[in-house]
C-alpha cells in the first residue's frame, strides 16, 4: 500500500507545491509562512521572488524589517511610521501604473514580517487584521481586476503581547484561520536529528530558543553543512482546497546555490523521497541473502539431503494404528551400531 | 602568560569588514558581558594598520578609513576610554581626529539638564534622579565625592577646540536626554544621534565607512516600557532609522533567561518587560546578519575560561551572496585586558 500511496503523492502533491510557489491559477490567495530563528523564511521568499521573475509577476514587498530593496522586487513599500490604512493605500498606488499598462499581469505581495504590526503600540483598537489583509487581495475598486497573491511571514518565536480584549482570538489563530495555505519551515539538519532520535525511541532534540539555555538564541545550524548533504529547507505544507479538503505534505527545498536562477523545472522534492531522510532499504535485503561465513560447513550435500528426506518420522507411524490407548509405545528399531545395555534400559 | 594580540585571529573576520547596511547583534548575559567584544569592534575599525597586527587582518584595513560612533546606554565614557587604552586605542585622540564620536546615553538620560549644561559640576538637586552614575568605573579620586557624580574625565589631555567639543566634557560628542513619551521622545533621541553621525560624515571621503555601535539600547526599553508608549516595535523601528544613517550597525543586547524565556513559558503571566524585551531581541535577531552570543560555560566556572562565544547566522543574512561560517569558541579575558579565543580542547 505504501508505495502506491507515495507515487500518488509524488504526482499530485508536487504539482500542488509547484502551483503554489509559482502562483499559478491563484491557487492560494493568502499564504501564511511560519518561520523561526532556526529556519528563517528568507530563502523561501527568495524562491518566491525568483519564480515570480521567471513568470513576469509583479512583486511588491511590504517591509517591516527589511532595510534595502532586495533584488527582483518591483516595488518596495517601507512601513516605518505608517498606519495600516496608509500602507494599503501605498501598496495599491505602486501598482496603478502597472495595472494601466498591462491589466492582466498577476501580482505577488510579500510581507516580510507581520509581527511588528501585531505588536505595535500605535495601532488603534479599531485595527482589524482580516480586513487589512483582505484589502490587499481584493481592492476596493471593483473595476480593477487584480490577480493578487499575498504571502505573509510570521515569526513563531516572537512572543505575543497580551490581548486588548480577553475574548478576542489571538492574531496567530486569526491568521491560521484565514490562510488558504500554511507553510511551516524547519531546518533540514534538525529534522534529520529529530528523526534519528525518534527512530531510536528517544525524545527528539530541541534547538535554539527551545533549549532554554541562558544566553542561547540560535542553535548551531550548520552542524552538517560540512558534508554538504543536509542543506535545504523542510517545508511543511497545509493547503486547504476550495472543496474544503485539506492536504498535508512535507517537502524539501534545496539551497539556492544548487540551481541556476533561470532553472525552470521543479526543484522541490518530497521529503520522503530524500535519501538522507528515508534511506533506501535495498541494502538490508541484499545483506539477508548472503550466508554467514564460518569455518563450519552449514550447507547440505545432495546425498545428505536425499537421506534426510527419506527419514520416516515417528508420528507418521503412529497415525497407522487405530484408536487411542496405544500411546506411549516407543517405536525404535535397533540399528547395528546401537549397543544394547540392559541395565540402562530397564525401567 | 604571553600577551595576546589585541584582536584574536579567530575573531578578526567577524568583527572587521562588516558589509553595507548590515546588522550585527551581540548578546550577553550577566555572567558574560559584552564590553570586551565591543572593544574588539572598536579596535578592528579604528586601529591604524601597523606591521605587527595579527596576521590576516592588516592588509584588509588599508583601503578604507573607518569612523565609529558609539552610543552607550550602560557604561560611561570613562569606562570605554580606560578600557580602550589597554588595547592601545586613544579614544580622546581619535575623537580629535574626528574618527570617533561618543554619545553618552547614560549619565543624563533621565536628568533634566541645567540651562548651563556645559558646567561640569552639577547641582545636588540632580543626585536623586541619576543614582546609577555614582558608580563610574575607576573614577578619579580627585573629584569631590557626592558633589559631582558625573564622570567628568579630567584626566583627558590633549588640545581641544574642534567642532566636536561643544560640550565642556572632553570626548563626549553629545549627551542624550529623554523627554516626553512615546514616539516623539524616540524621535528626539534619533535626531540627536543622527546629528552626530552627520557631523562625522561631513569629513568623510568616498569609500569611508561609518560604523554605529549602540551599547545596550534595551535599557531604553526597560526604563520606559509600554506604559510610556514604547514597545518592541517602536524600539526596532528606531533602530531601523539609525541603521539607515550608518554603513554597518552593531547592537549589544541582554539575553538573560528571564528576559527571553519567561514570555513563552509562563503562559501569559509574563510581565510587560519580559514580553517586550523578548520580542525586541528575537525580532532583531531575525533581522541581523550575524548573532554573536556570549554565555558562561555550561559546566560551571573555570579558572582559565571566561565564557563561550557562539557566532551564528542571523535571519537577515543574504545566504546567496555571502557565506558566514558559524562557530563556537571559548574565550578567556586575561588580567591585562587581552582576550584569548580558542576552540574546545585547545588552549
Amino acid at each position: 500500500m505504501a508505495p502506491i500511496n507515495l507515487s500518488h503523492r509524488r504526482t499530485h502533491n508536487l504539482l500542488l507545491i509547484s502551483k503554489l510557489l509559482s502562483l499559478r491559477d491563484t491557487a492560494s490567495p493568502l499564504t501564511l509562512v511560519l518561520d523561526s530563528l532556526e529556519q528563517p523564511a528568507t530563502p523561501l521568499l527568495k524562491e518566491y521572488i525568483r519564480r515570480a521573475k521567471l513568470s513576469k509577476v509583479h512583486v511588491t514587498l511590504i517591509a517591516f524589517e527589511t532595510l534595502k530593496q532586495p533584488d527582483g522586487v518591483d516595488a518596495f513599500v517601507s512601513t516605518r511610521r505608517k498606519s495600516p490604512a496608509d500602507i494599503v493605500k501605498e501598496v495599491s498606488a505602486v501598482y496603478q501604473p502597472v495595472a494601466a499598462s498591462n491589466p492582466s499581469r498577476r501580482r505577488l505581495i510579500l510581507i516580510d514580517s507581520i509581527n511588528p504590526l501585531l505588536n505595535s503600540k500605535r495601532v488603534d483598537t479599531g485595527f482589524h487584521l482580516p480586513s487589512f489583509l483582505g484589502s490587499f487581495i481584493a481592492p476596493t475598486l471593483p473595476s480593477a481586476k487584480v490577480d493578487a497573491s499575498l504571502v505573509v511571514t510570521y515569526h513563531q518565536d516572537i512572543p505575543e503581547l497580551p490581548q486588548q480584549s480577553p475574548y478576542s482570538p489571538t492574531p496567530i489563530s486569526e491568521l491560521t484561520y484565514l490562510a488558504t495555505s500554511i507553510i511551516t519551515l524547519h531546518s533540514f539538519s534538525h529534522v534529520l536529528a529529530q528523526k534519528a532520535a525518534r527512530d531510536r525511541s528517544l525524545a527528539p532534540p530541541v534547538f535554539g530558543l527551545e533549549e532554554e539555555q541562558e544566553g542561547v538564541l540560535l542553535g548551531r545550524l550548520d552542524r552538517l553543512v560540512g558534508t554538504g548533504k543536509a542543506e535545504g529547507i523542510v517545508i511543511e505544507l497545509e493547503h486547504r482546497r476550495k472543496s474544503g479538503r485539506g492536504v498535508l505534505e512535507w517537502y524539501l527545498l534545496p539551497p539556492a546555490s544548487r540551481y541556476s536562477p533561470q532553472h525552470l523545472k521543479e526543484i522541490v522534492t518530497l521529503l520522503d523521497d530524500n535519501v538522507l531522510y528515508n534511506p533506501p532499504m535495498e541494502r538490508d535485503l541484499v545483506a539477508g541473502d548472503e550466508e554467514p561465513t564460518s569455518t563450519f560447513e552449514l550447507g547440505l550435500t545432495d546425498r545428505q539431503r536425499r537421506e534426510r528426506e527419506g527419514v520416516v518420522l515417528p508420528y507418521f507411524d503412529a497415525q497407522h494404528n487405530d484408536g487411542p490407548g496405544e500411546g506411549g509405545r516407543i517405536l525404535y528399531d535397533m540399528g547395528e551400531e546401537d549397543d544394547f545395555d540392559e541395565e540402562e534400559d530397564e525401567i | 602568560m604571553p600577551s595576546q594580540p589585541p584582536l584574536p585571529p579567530l575573531l578578526a573576520p567577524y568583527v572587521s569588514n562588516l558589509p553595507d547596511s548590515s546588522l550585527t547583534l551581540v548578546s550577553s548575559i550577566l555572567g558574560a558581558t559584552s564590553n570586551w567584544l565591543v572593544l574588539r569592534f572598536l579596535h578592528a575599525a579604528l586601529s591604524s594598520p601597523s606591521p605587527n597586527v595579527a596576521f590576516g587582518s592588516d592588509e584588509l584595513q588599508n583601503g578604507t578609513k573607518k569612523k565609529v560612533v558609539l552610543v552607550s546606554f550602560m557604561r560611561s565614557y570613562e569606562f570605554w576610554r580606560t578600557e580602550a587604552k589597554r588595547l592601545g586605542l586613544d579614544l580622546a585622540r581619535l575623537a580629535d581626529k574626528q574618527q570617533f564620536a561618543f554619545i553618552d546615553g547614560l549619565s543624563e538620560l533621565f536628568y533634566a539638564p541645567q540651562p548651563t549644561a556645559t558646567s561640569p559640576s552639577i547641582s545636588p538637586a540632580g543626585l536623586g534622579s541619576s543614582p546609577r552614575t555614582t558608580l563610574p568605573m575607576r573614577s578619579p579620586p580627585g573629584v569631590v565625592p557626592g558633589r559631582s557624580p558625573q564622570p567628568a574625565g579630567p584626566t583627558v589631555t590633549g588640545v581641544r577646540g574642534n567642532a566636536t567639543s561643544k560640550q565642556a566634557e572632553p570626548g563626549i560628542a553629545k549627551k542624550l536626554h529623554f523627554s516626553g513619551r512615546g514616539l516623539a521622545s524616540l524621535d528626539a533621541l534619533e535626531k540627536d544621534i543622527s546629528s552626530v553621525i552627520e557631523q562625522q560624515k561631513s569629513s568623510m571621503e568616498d569609500g569611508d565607512e561609518l560604523l554605529l555601535i549602540i551599547d545596550q539600547p534595551d535599557l531604553l526599553l526597560a526604563a520606559t516600557g509600554p506604559s510610556m508608549g514604547i514597545g518592541a516595535t517602536e524600539m526596532s523601528e528606531w533602530i531601523t532609522a539609525l541603521q539607515q544613517h550608518a554603513h554597518a550597525t552593531v547592537l549589544t543586547l541582554a539575553t538573560d533567561a528571564p528576559l527571553i524565556h519567561n514570555a513563552s513559558t509562563s503562559g501569559g503571566l509574563a510581565t510587560p518587560i519580559e514580553t517586550e524585551h523578548a520580542a525586541l531581541v528575537i525580532g532583531l535577531a531575525h533581522r541581523a546578519r550575524s548573532v554573536m552570543q556570549l554565555r558562561t560555560l555550561d559546566t560551571g566556572a573555570a579558572k582559565d575560561v571566561s565564557g563561550v562565544l557562539r557566532i551564528s547566522r542571523g535571519g537577515g543574512l543574504n545566504v546567496s551572496e555571502e557565506s558566514l561560517e558559524e562557530r563556537e569558541a571559548l574565550y578567556f579575558i586575561q588580567r591585562d585586558g587581552g582576550v584569548k579565543l580558542f576552540g574546545r580542547g585547545e588552549s
